[in-house]
């Protein structure tokens, strides 16, 4: 208990843990540092082991603190990032849209994500799902946007966006996305009274605004 | 509760385990790959049992990576509907079980690879076949658990003895070490065992090789009944601490380490030194001085060229100027024959190959992110980002069990700078290669096991820092990975990373210098860590931001004091002996060691004797 007052930052807001994963290359540490600093550097080099940056978003005039985790992609890693995965309130799961072979893997990280996130069954978990390089040339696309909606679908996910770190094109939305997702679902939870009392307090009134969350959430 | 494994301790486990045959019952199992287990029943009489559970399953994660499950950073909040139900538990993945005491036999063949598994009733148990890697740790376990002699007519048949009560000979054996705790002891043991269950089993077997550690400080003064006391208040305490913080200071007292001293670094080995240290034919004539020159100083930059090639194991240390000659010969079409197997590979081939696929992808994308602020690997279509791409491709090619993994574009770096020469880079970074691979297991057992190694060490040294970081979540030392798997390589300046990594190749004072060096900065940041109060994730934060602040000869300073306090520590333990690979007590040298070591005193290691002798020269 003291260690976990310990992990949040001193201010009141609500730390939500967003983890990023996808396969090596996608850009998941280009997303996050841009959305955290706002710079982007193609020939950063790639994560050893795990990172992390704190940032601050505004959503319906709360103020959330996102702590952002940013792991090595390789498989030969995968036993040192998926603790990480545990307590993740929201998990991105991130494909290069020049990369057929990253979106191919969605799957993969979805299961490794739920296997070691220790998500209870038949909960709607606050997936997002990310197609990056957005701004690659029409002709480097292997991803189409309908194949990405398709997969969504199909996986029950009901957020997903394509983004570009590298021009700044949607990366605010992608993890505003998230968030205003997980705030949904989090009510949807509370609505079921199962919330366990030591959650964030943010719904204790019952908003009105609840809708049927599962599928099409691009109503924000 | 009532997850079969969650009451038992696993002592070892190794993931990528074909399951080749076994008993009818199994028959579903039956090729399919999984993870095999050895693990300890406590409240069942100490029954081990050797554990298989096939890969497939998703209804449990608990059992896999242990060792991380720590890093639990932000408590769990679970979210469930009131209609979720428990799981079946006919759903729940069923393990293959093969109690110790009914193994009667087993046998290692297939270079290794295959284990066999006999009862002595039925022909064969269980058969299992390692696909990562061999099952040679696995044999040195199973050997030390239960007592075995080879069979004459097969030496890779190992047959098992049974006492009359063989679980007791068992607990014996393995606690062996543990003896002070003989005749009363064991119903303490139980109790003390009892405890460890209380927490998720990984930590049980770290807390284990702690409780050596402690015992080893001083058998002798100790009152035994004190000993045991405070070993169930460490196990009760240490470990219940996450929970309720418990304002306990439990370390023993442990008895004071020698005074530090400061080791002054020396300078860099000068080309004229190098040139004077070789005979007419070139061969060098005082290798052990050489070494210890660069342990102490470091190599001059423009010696570099030269003397990497030794320190890499591409020049023997004692080869003349001829055979230089001809072994470069013999290394330049050894390379380029490797390297046409995989330029000549045809589209459909690659089309075909989906492991030389993965791994080249993977290459392509980490080359344009490695060094690029250099100016020898800057801009777009630089030919040098070519050389970096040819040497790893050649390298899968050399190793493809290997292969590529992320990190090894960070080693070959610095290596390709300085020798500019793509054969040369090659031989060099295969020689790197070999010194560190196991950072690079394909389960990540040699990385787990430097920072189990870490933990031990800093807790002689720093027993407080290691108490502080194992009640804030990161007694696994996961803060330290990346220092470790690139030996330091993203937190330092390039012209840094030169000078600690030719002093690491070195091998001087013993093995593992580096976990010291991790050991000298942790020290040194101690304060920082403990004053503020930092938990898991600002640890890590505080480490990962120590990138581009840290003054490699200090540490180095630092970090050879450490060694000579341990060396000279009237406490030191044998397991932080092996750790540093320094003689264990009460072994005698056999002749041959002694002979190569030092004739004249083989109680003195030959680090100490050659430093004796040339600290005058060298500094």
């Amino acid at each position: 208990m003291g260690s976990r007052v310990n992990m949040r930052p001193t201010s009141k807001n609500t730390l939500l843990k967003v983890v990023i994963l996808g396969d090596g290359g996608v850009g998941k540490s280009c997303l996050m540092n841009r959305f955290v600093s706002n710079q982007f550097d193609e020939h950063s080099f790639h994560t050893i082991g795990v990172e992390f940056l704190n940032k601050d978003i505004e959503i319906d005039g709360e103020t959330y603190t996102l702590q952002i985790w940013d792991t090595a992609g390789q498989e030969r890693f995968k036993t040192l990032r998926t603790p990480f995965y545990r307590g993740s309130d929201i998990c991105m799961l991130t494909y290069a849209i020049d990369d057929k072979h990253s979106f191919r893997n969605l799957q993969m990280w979805k299961n490794e994500f739920l296997y070691y996130a220790d998500v209870k069954e038949n909960v709607q978990f606050p997936f997002i799902v990310i197609g990056n390089k957005s701004d690659v040339e029409a002709n480097e696309r292997e991803v189409s946007q309908v194949e990405m909606e398709t997969w969504c679908n199909e996986n029950a996910i009901s957020a997903c966006i394509e983004t570009s770190a590298k021009n700044a094109s949607n990366v605010q939305e992608a993890f505003a996305t998230a968030v205003q997702h997980w705030l949904r679902l989090e009510n949807r939870a509370d609505k079921n009274e199962c919330l366990y009392t030591d959650t964030v307090d943010l719904t204790k009134k019952q908003s009105e605004n609840r809708t049927s969350c599962c599928i099409n959430a691009s109503d924000e | 509760m009532g997850d079969v494994l969650m009451e038992c301790m696993e002592i070892f486990s190794q993931d990528g385990v074909q399951l080749k045959s076994a008993q009818a019952t199994y028959v579903n199992y039956l090729n399919l790959v999984g993870t095999l287990y050895i693990t300890e029943y406590a409240n069942s009489n100490c029954k081990r049992c050797l554990e298989w559970k096939p890969n497939d399953v998703t209804v449990d994660s608990d059992v896999q990576d242990q060792e991380w499950a720590v890093v639990n950073t932000v408590q769990k909040r679970s979210r469930t509907f009131s209609e979720s139900q428990p799981p079946d538990a006919s759903t729940r993945p069923k393990f293959l079980k093969v109690n110790f005491n009914d193994i009667k036999s087993f046998k290692i063949s297939n270079k290794n690879r295959q284990l066999t598994i006999f009862d002595g009733k039925s022909e064969v148990t269980c058969c299992f076949i390692f696909q990562h890697g061999d099952c040679d740790y696995l044999l040195s376990l199973m050997r030390g658990l239960l007592k075995t002699v080879s069979a004459k007519r097969d030496k890779h048949l190992y047959i098992v003895i049974h006492g009359d009560d063989p679980e007791t000979a068992q607990l014996d054996k393995s606690f062996a070490e543990l003896n002070i705790f003989q005749d009363s002891s064991h119903p303490s043991w139980w109790k003390l065992v009892k405890n460890f269950q209380e927490r998720p089993y990984e930590t049980t077997f770290e807390t284990f090789s702690r409780v050596t550690d402690f015992v080893y400080r001083s058998p002798d003064q100790r009152d035994i009944d004190d000993d045991q006391r405070e070993l169930l208040h460490r196990s009760l305490t240490e470990y219940a601490s996450t929970h309720c913080q418990g304002d306990y200071e439990v370390i023993a007292k442990v008895p004071e380490l020698p005074e530090r001293k400061d080791y002054p670094r020396g300078r860099p080995l000068s080309t004229e030194q190098w040139k004077n240290l070789q005979n007419h034919e070139g061969k060098l004539e005082d290798v052990d001085q050489i070494k210890l020159m660069i342990f102490r100083g470091g190599v001059a930059p423009n010696l570099r060229y030269e003397v990497w090639k030794y320190l890499l194991d591409y020049f023997p240390w004692d080869s003349t100027q001829v055979e230089r000659q001809k072994l470069l010969c013999e290394k330049n079409d050894e390379y380029y024959n490797m390297k046409l197997q995989w330029k000549r590979m045809t589209r459909v081939q690659e089309d075909n190959f989906s492991d030389f696929r993965e791994r080249k992808n993977l290459i392509e994308k980490d080359v344009n992110r490695t060094d690029r602020t250099l100016d020898f690997y800057a801009g777009d279509n630089n030919p040098n980002l070519q050389l970096l791409y040819d040497i790893l491709m050649t390298y899968v090619m050399y190793n493809f069990d290997l292969g590529y993994v992320q990190g090894m574009s960070d080693l070959l770096s610095p290596i390709l700078h300085l020798l500019k020469n793509e054969v040369d880079a090659f031989w060099c970074f295969v020689g790197f290669m070999n010194k560190i691979n196991s950072n690079f297991d394909i389960d990540q057992a040699g990385m787990k096991e430097q920072l189990q190694n870490l933990h031990t060490i800093l807790g002689f040294i720093e027993p407080q820092l290691v108490n502080y970081l194992d009640k804030h979540d990161s007694g696994n030392m996961f803060f330290c990975f990346r220092w470790l798997l690139v030996w330091f390589k993203r937190e330092l300046s390039f012209e840094d990373v030169m000078r600690l990594w030719e002093v690491l190749w070195s091998g001087l004072p013993c093995d593992n210098f580096h976990l010291l060096v991790c050991v000298a900065i942790l020290e040194t940041e101690k304060q920082a860590l403990m004053e503020n109060n930092y938990g898991f994730t600002e640890i890590l934060k505080h480490i990962n931001d120590l990138c581009g602040k840290l003054d490699v000869p200090a540490i180095l300073v630092k970090a050879e004091g450490i060694f000579h306090q341990i060396k000279e520590a009237e406490h030191l333990t044998d397991n932080i002996r092996v750790i540093l690979g320094l003689p264990l007590v009460g072994t005698q040298p056999s002749p041959e060691e002694v002979i190569s070591i030092s004739p004249d005193s083989p109680d003195e290691d030959p680090y100490e004797q050659v430093y004796n002798t040339m600290q005058h020269i060298i500094t």
